[in-house]
């Protein structure tokens, strides 16, 4: 065989197998969009439809409240609300502390290790000294309770990705800006800052969806749509005597597509994040 | 250092420590606390201090044993798959047309929720409807029951756990190749080496740190295991689906708030975890990756 | 001038609106997913006729609306103040409900005119009641039908071909074994002249389905003669799984017979172990089984499902063969909350538990109702075809536990039937002795 149409051959391989590999892994959330456009009758088929045969809103739009998902807005709402402040917050938080452990080595490495560890712990092993806590405090229920939680692993995070990228910003800087006359706080804001963005960014796109995807926290310290996430909102009839599949579906696309657009759109940071710094993109 | 650094230093690092002292601190010592107590919130007047009894028990108990059973078995066969096709698909895609937009269509499931996951398994897994038994039906195979016995639920969560945490893998490994440097690879082709020479000689060695990365970062994350399990099998049939946490949940909160034995379940994840967590900042090499071991 | 008449028109408005808002009552009920669309329509009306009071309902899946509730009440949190109960719980949550006995006779006058108390059915009274005390107004008298293809069992060829096979007459099982049977040959795989691909629809899963499904099995055990002699009857709190003295009564052949009689029927239901509520309802609605057990309400979605028209003629509904299971509800109120948000719930659940509101949301939603006068009704019955099969069946049904270890209870039990049932621990007294020596060990108050 000439070596071109070796290539060619081999090229094609690769394409097949790429493209099936995409399909079995894009196949779930394949499956929940077109569900989300099937009118009743073709939820449960044989043999199954493969795209709505009659494309509808009804999942979207009119019906009662388990039938359509007319009652999402307060629950997308929340889930906006809550994903957004605990990604802010994060960046601050972390950077002001990232800043302190890279520059001034405060604490050492007990104290960086301390609070890295803090992502690693499982949510269910703090979910239940929580809620009695929460009842004491009255923050059930409420948005802040949420975020509060939330913060926990995500300043972890966010502190271990920005002392990396704060190493890397030359420490002559600083130092010149020193001689310049400038305080601590003006390195901080002139130098630090601008410089570290790509890994506020990196922090705030993770935090962001790895708080919209919160489940099992959310379930249990939440009670209705005044603080209820999308999860939440879609665990509620999974077991209920009438599975609206279309509705549901309908739901977990609302729950998913926000939270993709915004992964895909910033995915050149999703990999530091992902990876603590460990890798750069 | 100086007083003005010293101060600073101090004044941002406050907020974090303060903001753990409160929600991290206070809620993990109840926790242990409580996991030597045998409070219940169906039980009046219960959570009397009853020493290491609840500890004791999860070694009697069968139901507690199976979810650590389970548990394992997503990490020791789930992981080394989602490694394994994570890179086969970074050397697939490599250099091929087009490689951008595969790149980012395989790393859609990294951001799905995991209840979604759930939602979709349970109509693509349906005994009667279902998607899978339809392929299956092409190669004559009978009706699975995908959600009603043990081996083929079991395998149904380490699949959707697959789909979901492969791309990450495969995000790893990707950036680690696009890493290796040029030179090394040319000048092993210049040497006459074929592509497995190259990839065993020159490109593992540099994908090896970020593959412990993955390891252990996915047997952490392995251990938390829920959503899906929670939206599909409830983990059944029997025990067969019931990991660590999701037994701790079923204890703790979904069968009546058991707090003092769900708290001891939870105190040993909790230790496991930490164990889990040390070895990742060791493998990291972490004092040297933030700039602060002793030595730098 | 003008400009301060505006001026003096936007302060009083405003004015109006903030003692209106502060004169609004809120109060957050919630309920589970059966119950649900009911008591929001139910909510929609009141809120009409009593713009002093806001109800927000919340819908919440059963597996996480019971352990909410529980940890609501037992914190004292008072974040619902009214919510649908699974009588079942009332042990686990009684001492957080409002003593509804009592504050009626503190506040006599918020039972409305016409509101009769005699009229509500005298076993879901009881099954709202605690130690005597009313704690909550019963709802939805939810039990479990038998469901069955009338047209097939009609059907002059299918009756011919059984009585071929089995030398009996085709007809609706009365027990468990008959319906062995019936259900193989409704079964394809063992019947290629089946009209339907499987006999019946059961729900095997390990979540608390199973817990009420065993009951059907078992209850025609426990409730016989010699059941009677050996346990004694029934009692109300303790439930059929235990005696009369409150000792586990399934750890013996009877328990073992009823496990047995489960999984006879399993080859000829598709996917029990992994089907819930949502599968079997769905297999019968689509024409893929000829029978299935299930509660009340599910009869809407078959009656519209276009596989099952006329509806008339392809559902039939009978008793249960073995016993059926008491899936009551009520409405409870939160004593942890202020008086007033407890005045506008109370308010609340009598409005729902009226004579007119049982009528309306049993035709509108399958609500099995809970007051005598409706099930006598000749409108009701002519509205949903198994009113008038509901008061016999109601004379036979199983109960499950209504103790406050019950949750405990229930989550080893579901995992030990699954396994048996499913080959993972032998079908044998011996492993369901164990499972009582659990059981023991919960009552005790150990783990």
């Amino acid at each position: 065989m000439r070596p071109r149409t070796k290539r060619r051959v081999v090229n094609s391989v690769r394409y097949f197998f790429t493209i099936l590999t995409l399909v079995v892994f894009l196949f779930p959330a394949y499956w929940i969009t077109i569900t989300a456009f099937k009118p009743a009758s073709e939820w449960n088929e044989w043999p199954p439809h493969f795209w709505p045969y009659h494309p509808t809103l009804s999942n979207f739009f009119g019906g009662t409240s388990v039938s359509s998902i007319e009652g999402i807005l307060p629950f997308l709402r929340n889930s906006l609300v809550i994903a957004t402040i605990v990604s802010v917050v994060t960046a601050v938080i972390a950077l002001l502390a990232a800043y302190s452990i890279a520059r001034f080595k405060t604490g050492g490495m007990g104290l960086a290790g301390w609070i890295i560890s803090m992502r690693m712990l499982p949510p269910v092993t703090i979910v239940i000294p929580l809620y009695v806590i929460y009842a004491k405090v009255n923050l059930l229920n409420t948005w802040t309770g949420l975020i509060l939680i939330y913060l926990v692993p995500a300043i972890a995070l966010g502190v271990w990705i920005l002392i990396t990228f704060i190493n890397q910003i030359p420490k002559e800087l600083d130092e010149a800006a020193k001689i310049d006359g400038a305080s601590n706080l003006q390195i901080f804001t002139r130098v630090i800052l601008p410089l570290s963005l790509s890994g506020v960014a990196a922090v705030m796109v993770l935090t962001f969806i790895q708080t919209w995807s919160e489940f099992l926290l959310a379930t249990i310290l939440t009670s209705n749509s005044a603080s209820q996430t999308l999860p939440v909102y879609l665990g509620r009839f999974i077991t209920g005597y009438n599975i609206a599949w279309g509705a549901l579906s309908a739901a977990g696309l609302i729950t998913m597509l926000p939270v993709i657009v915004f992964g895909i759109i910033f995915q050149r940071y999703l990999i530091s994040g992902l990876t603590f710094g460990a890798v750069k993109y | 250092m100086s007083k003005a650094n010293r101060k600073i230093a101090i004044l941002f690092i406050l907020p974090v420590i303060i903001f753990y002292l409160i929600m991290a601190i206070y809620p993990f010592a109840s926790m242990i606390y409580e996991s030597f107590t045998n409070l219940n919130l169906t039980i009046a007047n219960s959570g009397q201090f009853i020493g290491l009894s609840n500890y004791f028990e999860i070694f009697q108990d069968p139901l507690a044993l199976s979810s650590i059973d389970f548990s394992a078995m997503v990490i020791y066969i789930g992981v080394p798959i989602e490694i394994l096709l994570g890179l086969v698909f970074a050397y697939l895609i490599r250099g091929l047309k087009g490689e951008k937009v595969f790149r980012t269509l395989f790393l859609i499931p990294m951001m799905i929720p995991g209840i979604v996951f759930g939602i979709a398994a349970q109509m693509i897994f349906n005994y009667l409807f279902g998607a899978a038994n339809y392929f299956l039906s092409f190669f004559g195979v009978q009706p699975v029951a995908w959600l009603g016995q043990a081996s083929t639920a079991q395998f149904v969560i380490i699949f959707l756990d697959v789909l979901q945490w492969t791309p990450f893998v495969f995000l790893i490994i990707y950036a680690g190749l696009l890493s290796v440097p040029q030179d090394l690879t040319d000048a092993a082709k210049v040497d006459g080496a074929n592509g497995w020479q190259t990839f065993l000689h020159v490109e593992f060695p540099t994908l090896r740190p970020l593959l412990y990365v993955a390891l252990i970062i996915r047997v952490i994350d392995a251990l938390k295991i829920f959503g899906k399990i929670y939206m599909t099998t409830w983990g059944g049939p029997g025990t067969a689906t019931s990991s660590w946490s999701f037994y701790i949940y079923k204890v703790g909160v979904s069968y009546g708030w058991d707090i003092g034995y769900a708290s001891a379940l939870a105190v040993i994840l909790l230790i496991v975890s930490t164990i889990l967590v040390n070895i990742l900042i060791r493998f990291l090499n972490l004092g040297e990756q933030l700039g602060i071991s002793k030595e730098s | 001038m003008g400009k301060y008449r505006a001026l003096v028109l936007v302060v009083s408005m405003i004015a109006v609106m903030a003692v209106a808002a502060l004169a609004v009552t809120t109060i957050s009920v919630v309920v589970s997913p059966d119950n649900g669309p009911s008591i929001q329509y139910l909510a929609q009306q009141f809120m009409q006729q009593n713009p002093d009071i806001k109800v927000n309902v919340t819908i919440i899946s059963w597996e996480t609306l019971y352990p909410r509730l529980l940890a609501d009440l037992s914190a004292k949190t008072g974040i619902y103040d009214a919510f649908s109960m699974d009588v079942m719980t009332t042990g686990a949550m009684q001492s957080g409900c409002l003593d509804l006995t009592q504050y009626f006779k503190d506040h006599p006058d918020v039972i409305p005119a016409g509101y009769d108390m005699n009229d509500l059915l005298p076993l879901a009274y009881k099954l709202s009641t605690w130690n005597g005390d009313l704690i909550g107004l019963p709802y939805y008298n939810n039990t479990m039908l038998f469901y069955y293809r009338k047209d097939l069992f009609n059907n002059p060829t299918y009756q011919q071909q059984f009585y071929q096979m089995f030398g009996r007459p085709l007809r609706v099982p009365t027990t468990w074994a008959e319906a062995v049977d019936v259900a193989r040959f409704f079964t394809q795989s063992y019947n290629p002249k089946s009209p339907t691909r499987y006999g019946i629809a059961l729900m095997f899963p390990t979540t608390h389905t199973m817990f009420y499904m065993f009951p059907l099995f078992f209850g025609p055990y426990r409730t016989s003669t010699d059941g009677i002699r050996e346990f004694g009857p029934v009692d109300f709190n303790y439930g059929t799984y235990f005696t009369s003295d409150g000792k586990p009564a399934f750890a013996n052949k009877y328990g073992l017979m009823a496990l047995e009689d489960m999984k006879a029927l399993m080859p000829y239901a598709p996917d029990p172990l992994g089907s819930d509520y949502g599968q079997t309802i769905e297999y019968f609605a689509q024409g893929m089984t000829a029978m299935c057990p299930q509660w009340t309400n599910p009869y809407l979605q078959f009656a519209s499902s276009p596989a099952l028209q006329p509806a008339d003629q392809k559902i039939g509904i009978a008793p249960m063969p073995g016993v059926s299971v008491a899936g009551n509800w009520a409405l409870a109120v939160n004593k942890y909350i202020s008086p007033d948000k407890q005045a506008a719930a109370v308010k609340f659940i009598l409005f729902c538990t009226t004579k007119e509101a049982g009528l309306q949301v049993l035709e509108k939603f399958a609500i099995a109702p809970v007051r005598e006068s409706i099930l006598d009704n000749p409108e009701a019955q002519a509205a949903i075809p198994w009113v008038s099969a509901l008061p016999s069946i109601y004379q036979t049904e199983a109960f499950r536990p209504r103790i406050p270890q019950e949750p405990q209870l229930e989550g080893i039990t579901d995992v030990t039937f699954s396994k048996m049932l499913s080959g993972a621990l032998p079908m044998t007294i011996d492993t369901l002795q164990s499972l009582a020596d659990q059981w023991t060990k919960v009552l005790a108050g150990g783990q």
